[in-house]
């Protein structure tokens, strides 16, 4: 484990606000216990749970809190100043900070999404729910890792995209969807465990492409803005 | 040993003489700042962004609605539906402005600055809601009005703008309703952080994560659960005061799925209001503690 990593991971968990992010996933499950102990049917409770929480919520929301942190969090108190200034590589602080960002945000979504997609249907939805968040979490990291070198209003930047292009847009016309990172999620679950329970429009292979396709786009996005980062005061 | 020879020299220093504006003063001062802050009003490009581009996608919203009703002469939502449609609007809009009131005071350390004023401490959190109030219900209540002027000028006669003003009111009271009990909510997390950052994703985090919670609760096998779905969640709260309260005005369509409250609605509307008592006394609890500091 590089010091990158381990500094960042530090950064991460060392305060206390980190906490803040467990009542997303103890939801879920708890949600989905309820639903499974009062005797309602999965078709009724799985995809308000499932998508509208699990998936549209639980995974974005983490990870933009997440993949802001371990970049934004040092611009904006201008510490990044002291990794920049080692004799490093770029692609050197970018790769573990995204690695532990998509790390983090992996463990924290795919083992409630184990548990709920093993209340709602099988083991097998568990698992392909899990992998597929997973990977959803990656994509979604790097995503953010390279916003919030893009700007310097990161997590609104991000929520633009969460809320209003994925949520309200997505919804609205589907067409967009095609370049939303929480279907290519939906289709990849869908791929792997088919259910009546998960439903998007949007095609496997296309999920797959463009999950590749944003994962490494935006970290290569991101290594190379920090090869030209320049420091600047707080914004107005 | 010499004599001193130092000499006070005057300068020029005056006391101020002129009249001291009171309380009143420093709270209306506040409260303009605040309105002025949540739409990046006074500061730089960057800080327009944001709220400008809310701004920008209702009105062109209420713009689109106000043409196809001229053209088709079919009324697409009620003055009143406009706020329910533009709820996620409206969370980004708060988790934007929120934190621009509140954290950056808290992050930069200049409560004491305010606190050193004659400003009781209740006022300051006080004025910064009622900003947030404001923001919000001129969000939401300038393209019902635009909606309005778009149906005034079509109607028939006074007698059909009359109607229209009818439908307006109750619109704009609903629009107000949205904003007091998203901004008492939105203002309270956002007071508990001084990160911008943290503050927009607690107040996204805490609205999106309860709407599913309704979801859960309306396919229970209890009928009383079910009615009592909407009272988890701040939008479907709302939403519910406002079936309650205008009926025709928010239910066109009957198939629609709206939510069925049955002998609820009181409940919606007493809850609505502890929501805001209890948000607003949590707000003033926490300044009484920052500014202890």
């Amino acid at each position: 484990m590089s010091t990158v990593s381990w500094i960042t991971a530090r950064g991460l968990f060392g305060r206390r606000r980190f906490l803040l992010l467990l009542p997303l996933p103890v939801l879920l499950v708890a949600l989905a216990a309820i639903s499974r102990g009062m005797g309602v049917s999965p078709s009724d409770w799985g995809p308000p749970v499932l998508i509208g929480l699990g998936l549209a919520v639980v995974l974005p929301v983490v990870a933009l809190i997440v993949g802001t942190g371990v970049l934004g969090a040092e611009i904006d108190d201008g510490t990044v100043a002291h990794v920049l200034t080692t004799p490093l590589p770029r692609w050197q602080i970018v790769l573990p900070k995204l690695a532990v960002a998509a790390g983090v945000t992996a463990v924290t979504v795919a083992v409630p999404m184990f548990a709920a997609g093993l209340l709602a249907d099988s083991v097998r939805l568990g698992l392909a729910l899990a992998a597929a968040s997973s990977v959803g979490a990656l994509a979604y990291s790097a995503l953010f890792v390279a916003v919030s070198l893009l700007t310097r209003r990161p997590v609104l930047l991000g929520l633009v995209y969460v809320l209003i292009w994925e949520g309200l847009l997505g919804n609205v016309i589907t067409g967009t969807r095609v370049l939303s990172i929480q279907h290519y999620v939906i289709a990849l679950a869908d791929r792997i465990a088919p259910t009546n329970l998960l439903e998007t429009t949007v095609s496997v292979p296309l999920a797959v492409v463009m999950t590749t396709l944003v994962s490494v786009g935006f970290t290569l996005l991101a290594i190379d803005r920090l090869r030209s980062f320049s420091m600047a005061g707080e914004t107005s | 040993m010499p004599e001193p020879t130092g000499v006070i020299h005057d300068i020029g220093y005056q006391r101020y003489t002129g009249p001291r504006l009171g309380r009143r003063h420093v709270f209306g001062a506040l409260y303009l700042h605040g309105v002025r802050t949540t739409f990046g009003l006074g500061r730089s490009a960057k800080a327009k962004i944001f709220p400008w581009l809310v701004v920008g996608i209702v009105l062109t919203v209420a713009a689109a609605v106000t043409a196809i009703r001229a053209q088709i002469g079919e009324a697409v939502m009620t003055y009143a539906q406009f706020a329910d449609s533009m709820s996620w609007l409206v969370i980004f809009f708060v988790a934007v402005a929120a934190p621009e009131l509140v954290s950056r005071d808290l992050r930069s350390g200049v409560l004491p600055l305010y606190f050193s004023r004659p400003l009781p401490r209740a006022d300051y959190p006080l004025a910064k809601l009622l900003a947030l109030v404001t923001a919000l219900w001129l969000l939401l209540g300038a393209p019902q009005l635009m909606m309005f002027l778009g149906a005034a000028f079509t109607a028939d006669g006074m007698r059909g703008v009359w109607d229209e003003l009818l439908d307006l009111l109750p619109g704009l009271l609903y629009a107000g309703l949205w904003a007091v009990v998203f901004a008492s909510v939105g203002l309270l997390i956002a007071s508990l952080t001084g990160k911008r950052a943290f503050a927009a994703g607690g107040i996204v985090a805490v609205f999106l994560m309860t709407t599913p919670i309704v979801g859960i609760l309306s396919v229970l096998p209890s009928q009383t659960a079910n009615q009592l779905a909407g009272l988890a969640s701040p939008s479907t709260l709302v939403q519910g005061v406002g079936i309650w309260t205008l009926g025709d005005l928010l239910i066109t369509d009957p198939d629609a799925g709206i939510p069925d409250l049955g002998s609820f609605g009181p409940v919606y509307a007493l809850a609505a209001v502890v929501l805001v008592a209890g948000c607003v006394a949590l707000l003033l609890a926490r300044y009484r503690k920052v500014a202890a500091r």
